[in-house]
């Protein structure tokens, strides 16, 4: 790391409204650490206990599946310690908050993913409920896998969850998915 | 038998498990890293129990927040606990929300509407 002035990327987040970040290696007791910080936060600004808990669930879900992601691709014989590498946001826009997570993904892994998503951002609250309902007991192994994760922050979501997959080379990509509280 | 205790961390909840009296208690939160291997103990030590068992069982649930694995694995238990149930063994569920949290009951409502086993739902204040 050469640049020592963090005025710039401290000024990048207020102008982003970027309230806690963190990027490094996620490890299980740091997302136990920064839930509980986000929690208290929250407390301090106030908001409902449900808005509070429904950020909360939104950081452990989209936390919980980078490392699930990550742990899989170790399983696989994979162990690019990159791909634990994950950044997660929480920031505030105007009076919602938003839960970003994002971390590197082999392209050929995440279609899907997104295709899920895609479907997940057509549907209502109803439709949400009924697929949730569905995958809680179709799903042969719990936590593996984003399918139930992701179809619970959507029912969370204010907006439907928003994704970007952006291009790295030809067999990485940066995903990142924001659910709005 | 023996009871099960499992004391709580973090991430899991406090496991209280007494066959002697039939009352089968689960207390704070639960997103572990890895839900099926916190929750594979519980559901093998269930199972065990609701074959043997011929009195009252009572499920004190009282868990402010399960992350989608842990709500996967309370499935698993409810249907335990409903199979034993339609098998004409007396089990009941006690489930504590959160008053002050909105979404609290509907949560625990959407448990209720897995089983068809008498499933009580108590409202409770935050300490």
């Amino acid at each position: 790391m050469t640049n020592l002035d963090l005025f710039e990327i401290k000024k990048s987040f207020q102008r982003d409204g970027t309230l806690i970040c963190f990027a490094g290696p996620f490890s299980h007791s740091i997302i136990e650490e920064l839930g509980n910080a986000v929690r208290r936060y929250l407390e301090t600004e106030q908001v409902g206990k449900a808005s509070m808990m429904d950020v909360f669930s939104i950081f452990i879900e989209q936390t919980q599946n980078v490392r699930n992601y990550a742990a899989s691709k170790a399983a696989a014989g994979d162990a690019n310690p990159e791909y634990n590498q994950g950044i997660v946001v929480i920031g505030k826009s105007d009076s919602h908050y938003q839960v970003s997570a994002g971390n590197l993904v082999e392209t050929g892994d995440i279609g899907k993913c997104v295709a899920l998503l895609d479907r997940l951002r057509s549907m209502d609250k109803a439709a949400l409920k009924a697929l949730y309902k569905e995958r809680l007991r179709a799903e042969p192994i719990p936590g593996r896998g984003p399918g139930l994760g992701l179809i619970d922050m959507a029912r969370k979501s204010a907006i439907p969850l928003e994704y970007l997959l952006r291009r790295i080379d030809d067999r990485y990509s940066f995903f990142s998915v924001r659910a709005t509280v | 038998m023996e009871s099960l205790r499992i004391p709580a961390s973090k991430s899991t909840p406090e496991v209280a498990f007494d066959p002697a009296s039939g009352v089968l208690a689960m207390r704070g939160e639960s997103y572990p890293e890895n839900s099926f291997a916190f929750f594979r103990p519980i559901i093998t030590w269930l199972a065990e129990y609701l074959e043997k068992t011929e009195s009252l069982v009572i499920f004190n649930v009282n868990l402010s927040y399960l992350n989608t694995g842990s709500t996967k694995s309370m499935i698993d238990i409810l249907d335990l606990l409903e199979h034993a149930h339609k098998g004409g063994k007396k089990v009941e569920i006690n489930w504590f929300y959160d008053v002050e949290n909105d979404r609290a009951l509907s949560n625990a409502e959407e448990f209720k509407d897995e089983v068809t086993l008498p499933f009580k739902i108590h409202a409770q204040t935050s300490p």
